[in-house]
């Protein structure tokens, strides 16, 4: 079965969907995900968009984590200075999402540019515990002034369309559309603009992966002395994950909040985030683009479901839905990892080997 | 004309003096070997060269230009490539992937257009794609571009590794024991190589060698180190009777 054309070309082993069933299975993704807004009731087009805020946040952390090799327990931090940095600009100047959305990943790769070069001759352990130093550090920051993000009481994120003040009084995104039979209430309208947000990402991400610099942070993961001997730099493929990582998770973290539309420092920015989304590129296969992507929604999809039946299970039932959640969920990472050590990655590619020797089996 | 020129190099690490005053030079155009019995310095004496020893004392020259506390990512520019002694490949990497690494430093395009997979990123993947096959012919490792270099037999990751070298197009190839856990047939190959690489392509090459026969027949110039200090230093005709060398090396695989 012949599941790619000939190569006749390099530019053909660069392509992204290189054969039919890459497409086919594109266009299946791309219908599924127009389709699931229209089909998903109230409470799981919000799931929906919660996985879409995780598929942006995962694969921030896989750049770092993953191609970089670099463990971080801040990841957190960076989804909270772009959650604040959207609420400050809508609450005090009105800026309107689309612009507020790109100013919170900048600042917050500037930290992460910041904190990556601090944290340069830092790996492993190390590197973890300055990086989780940086949780604290960015909530004791976001807390001592109130006046600008109105501290322990929490913060609105208004979403506008325009500035506020002009084209009369500032449309908000909440308001809901009707265009004849088609309502197109928040949740739906924020899924339709997450959608390309986080394929985005996954484009991004993809490239870096493909491309001369996502090699070097692979390079420097895997062995940092013969890539300085390659002549790689350690510093530039650092901070170069460093920059990406941050800018993308700060994207996630506006993402969040304007889903959200009323945030607080803690919940949810926290270590329990971070883990989180370590809990998600490990689940989903550390080192692809994929494994952030099918690991950020297992993460998502599987929580509350784990709610809804954690009540009736043994031995958890006293805890809290949320507890339930969290140890049903670790429960199923530890499962994968030690049936599947490289994730849902390594199912995927037992998967596709079965197919590639059908109908021969061995 | 000499290419590289190490003048009284000397190196400590707490007590132990793993070179002391070592000076030769190695010609454009040679097959260089060094040998010496374990804990020599050889290696060390490599890792000088490629600027991994910050605390090096002495000075090297490479076509005159001083390569004393210069970044080892500086001297892979000037064109300096090795390969290690116990492999230091990118593991979860492709055999394709490493070789392009191979050619990272002469990449024009930046994250940016990395990012964007910009037309010119995508251009340049394809000319480095190109040299890169050139590479794969050369050593025969067509069967295995694809593959995760975790999954190889170690005989083919030591032909890997010499390839990433090669990819750099160097103008100076430090060679660290190439042959050592290869078969006798993979050890052949492996001298094969190195001769089609002095005489089809004309790099300038340091092979170190433990085995004192497979070194003898190749090198066009020996350099015997012991403890640290050379010993002795000439064409192999000259050092095969030589006592210095054979006494360095009691116990040790002495050609018949
Ligand atoms: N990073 C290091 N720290 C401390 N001592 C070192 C270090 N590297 C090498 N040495 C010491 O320097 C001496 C020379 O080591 P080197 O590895 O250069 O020898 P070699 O000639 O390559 O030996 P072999 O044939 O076993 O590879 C040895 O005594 C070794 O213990
Ligand atoms: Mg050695």
């Amino acid at each position: 079965m012949p599941t790619r054309p000939l190569v006749i070309r390099y530019e053909d082993d660069l392509q992204l969907f290189p054969g039919l069933w890459h497409k086919a299975g594109a266009v299946l993704t791309l219908a599924v995900a127009l389709g699931y807004p229209w089909l998903a009731s109230e409470r799981w087009l919000t799931v929906g968009n919660l996985g879409l805020v995780a598929i942006v946040g995962a694969a921030a952390l896989m750049v770092l984590t993953g191609f970089a090799g670099q463990v971080s327990l801040g990841h957190a931090a960076f989804l909270a200075l772009g959650a604040y940095t959207v609420a400050v600009l809508g609450n005090k100047w009105g800026w309107p999402f689309w612009l507020a959305l790109p100013l919170a990943g900048a600042v917050s790769a500037c930290v992460g540019v910041v904190i990556g070069a601090f944290a340069l001759r830092l790996r492993g352990l190390y590197l973890a515990i300055v990086t989780l130093g940086l949780v604290f550090l960015t909530q004791h920051v976001l807390l001592a002034y109130p006046e600008v993000t109105n501290g322990l009481s929490g913060t609105s994120v208004p979403m506008y369309w325009w500035f506020r003040g002009d084209v009369g009084s500032a449309a908000s995104v909440g308001d809901t559309w009707q265009l004849g039979p088609v309502v197109l209430g928040f949740e739906r309208k924020l899924y339709f603009l997450f959608l390309p947000l986080a394929a985005g990402t996954v484009w991004l991400t993809k490239n870096v992966q493909r491309s001369n610099s996502g090699r070097a942070m692979m390079a420097v993961r895997d062995q940092d002395l013969a890539a300085e001997v390659l002549g790689v730099s350690t510093t530039q493929a650092r901070l170069q994950a460093f920059g990406v990582s941050s800018f993308l998770a700060g994207i996630a973290g506006a993402m969040f909040a304007f889903q959200q539309q009323y945030i607080t420092v803690e919940p949810p920015f926290d270590l329990n985030l971070s883990i989180q989304f370590i809990a998600m590129i490990v689940l989903g296969g550390v080192g692809s683009v994929f494994g952030a992507v099918s690991g950020a929604l297992a993460f998502t999809f599987l929580s509350p479901l784990a709610e809804s039946v954690g009540h009736a299970l043994p031995l958890i039932q006293q805890l809290t839905s949320a507890q339930q959640a969290t140890v049903l969920l670790s429960v199923v990472v530890v499962l994968v990892l030690v049936l599947e050590p490289m994730g849902l990655f390594g199912v995927w590619l037992r998967i596709r080997r079965y197919f590639q020797a059908w109908p021969f089996r061995y | 004309m000499a290419l590289l020129e190490l003048d009284n190099v000397g190196l400590s690490f707490s007590g132990v003096r793993a070179l002391d005053g070592v000076s030769f030079s190695i010609e454009a155009g040679a097959l260089h070997a060094v040998i010496g019995p374990n804990g020599a310095g050889k290696s060390s004496l490599f890792n000088c060269i490629s600027g991994i020893h910050r605390h090096m004392e002495g000075r090297v020259r490479l076509d005159g230009q001083e390569l004393t506390g210069v970044e080892p990512t500086e001297i892979a520019r000037l064109g300096v490539s090795r390969m290690f002694q116990n492999l230091a490949l990118f593991e979860h990497l492709t055999v394709l992937e490493n070789l392009l690494l191979g050619r990272h430093q002469r990449y024009r395009t930046g994250l940016l257009r990395n990012l964007f997979w910009t037309r010119g990123a995508r251009e340049e993947e394809v000319r480095h794609r190109e040299k890169a096959e050139e590479v794969i012919d050369f050593l025969d490792l067509e069967h295995f571009r694809w593959m995760p270099v975790a999954v190889l037999p170690y005989g083919i990751r030591k032909r890997v590794e010499l390839g990433r070298a090669l990819c750099m197009e160097p103008k100076l190839l430090l060679l660290d024991e190439p042959t050592a856990g290869l078969n006798q047939e993979e050890t052949e190959d492996m001298a094969n190589t190195l001769l089609d690489l002095r005489h089809e392509l004309g790099v300038t090459q340091v092979l170190i060698g433990h085995e004192l026969r497979f070194v003898m027949d190749l090198a066009t110039q020996v350099t015997v180190l012991d403890r640290g200090r050379v010993i002795a230093n000439g064409p192999p005709s000259a050092l095969r009777n030589d006592t210095r060398v054979l006494s360095a090396y009691v116990g040790g695989t002495v050609a018949a």
